[in-house]
């Protein structure tokens, strides 16, 4: 306690981020694997219990803030095959709603690196993403939401893995690696940097940016994107069609 | 027969968006070691189906970041190697682990029975 009332003359800069993490129901094995493979490599991250509803999003700022959390992940499973995923910033806003695609999981055993729980990752991103307006805001959410602050309770002290995300045919794609600075076959050469990658992998689809938290007018739209449901839908009717020609 | 194809509203509000990025942007003078976050120079450009040249520009970007953040790290006293020494739970238990070793060993294992 400062008696005096006399401030500290300068106060040291903290990045302080908490995220909570939770899904809806309905979730297969494979999207809770994944959300396990980030909660793991994330420990800045709180896992909340699954949310009961689809149409009441507007619980999640709440619940947010009673975890004492100021970003929040939200896994959105559709038809039991269709995943979504929020990415926000509570309680203000704003929030980005993408589609999660080509999930790998870490439990994959092609995928053969390793790394420390709980160390913080790197986060890098491809020039790509400040040549739009909407990139630029992905960035900093992400940058907010996957960079470990250093005072997480769960950090390591030391740097052995790097998310990546890179953007290209307007995706987000993500990887994660081990960095490894010795090479296993010459132990006492010189420090030579490669990678193994650890996983999962993935690939974002931006679907639209909204101004509040989970709600908000939408400041951004992606044209490009059309739901998984009418793609399906396509299809069927395409082989639905082939029958009704061949029969005519 | 076919109806036209309706073209989906496109927002992309510009001003809304920049200034939404002003209010959440962290401290620009927060040092590097906080958030650990790296930009690539370069913009990731091949063709998206081609899974090798892909994966590689990933490889490329994710190593150049690394370089970078060692040289940073260097330059903020950061520790950034562990220890060989330093033992703690990994993410991928031992189990899981032998399991990808056992996999890498038949698949070398198979190779040489073919040739």
């Amino acid at each position: 306690m400062n008696v005096d009332g006399e401030q500290p003359a300068q106060k040291k800069l903290k990045n302080k981020q908490r995220v909570m993490l939770l899904s809806s129901r309905g979730i297969t094995h494979r999207m809770r694997h994944l959300m396990n493979d980030l909660e793991v490599l994330l420990p800045h991250v709180k896992k909340d219990s699954k949310l009961d509803s689809k149409n009441h999003l507007h619980l999640l700022p709440e619940l947010a803030d009673l975890n004492n959390c100021n970003n929040a992940l939200y896994f959105e499973a559709r038809r039991h095959e269709d995943l979504y995923l929020w990415a926000a910033k509570t309680p203000n806003g704003p929030s980005v709603k993408m589609h999660v695609q080509n999930v790998h999981t870490m439990d994959e055993l092609k995928m053969t690196g390793n790394c420390l729980k709980g160390s913080r990752g790197l986060v890098s991103f491809d020039k790509g993403f400040d040549e739009t307006e909407w990139g630029r805001l992905v960035k900093e959410l992400f940058t907010h939401i996957f960079g470990v602050p250093p005072t997480a309770r769960k950090a390591k002290p030391f740097v052995d893995h790097i998310l990546t995300f890179s953007l290209l045919d307007s995706k987000i794609w993500f990887r994660n690696f081990q960095i490894v600075e010795k090479d296993p076959l010459q132990p006492n050469g010189p420090p030579q940097t490669s990678l193994i990658e650890i996983g999962p992998r993935f690939v974002l689809t931006p679907i639209r940016i909204f101004e509040g938290a989970f709600s908000g007018a939408t400041v951004y739209s992606n044209p490009e994107f059309v739901s998984p449901a009418a793609v399906r839908s396509l299809q069927r009717r395409e082989k639905g069609g082939k029958y009704n020609s061949r029969k005519d | 027969d076919d109806a036209v194809p309706q073209q989906k509203l496109e927002i992309d509000n510009q001003v809304a968006l920049e200034r939404i990025r002003q209010t959440i942007q962290l401290d620009p003078s927060l040092p590097w070691t906080e958030t650990l976050a790296l930009t690539y120079p370069e913009k990731i450009e091949v063709d998206v189906d081609d899974d090798l040249n892909r994966e590689l520009a990933f490889y490329k970007q994710a190593l150049h970041s690394a370089q970078a953040a060692q040289k940073l790290a260097a330059k903020h006293n950061f520790p950034f190697t562990r220890p060989s020494d330093y033992f703690a739970e990994m993410v991928k238990s031992d189990a899981h682990m032998e399991r990808i070793r056992q996999r890498l060993l038949n698949e070398s294992a198979g190779i040489k029975k073919s040739e």
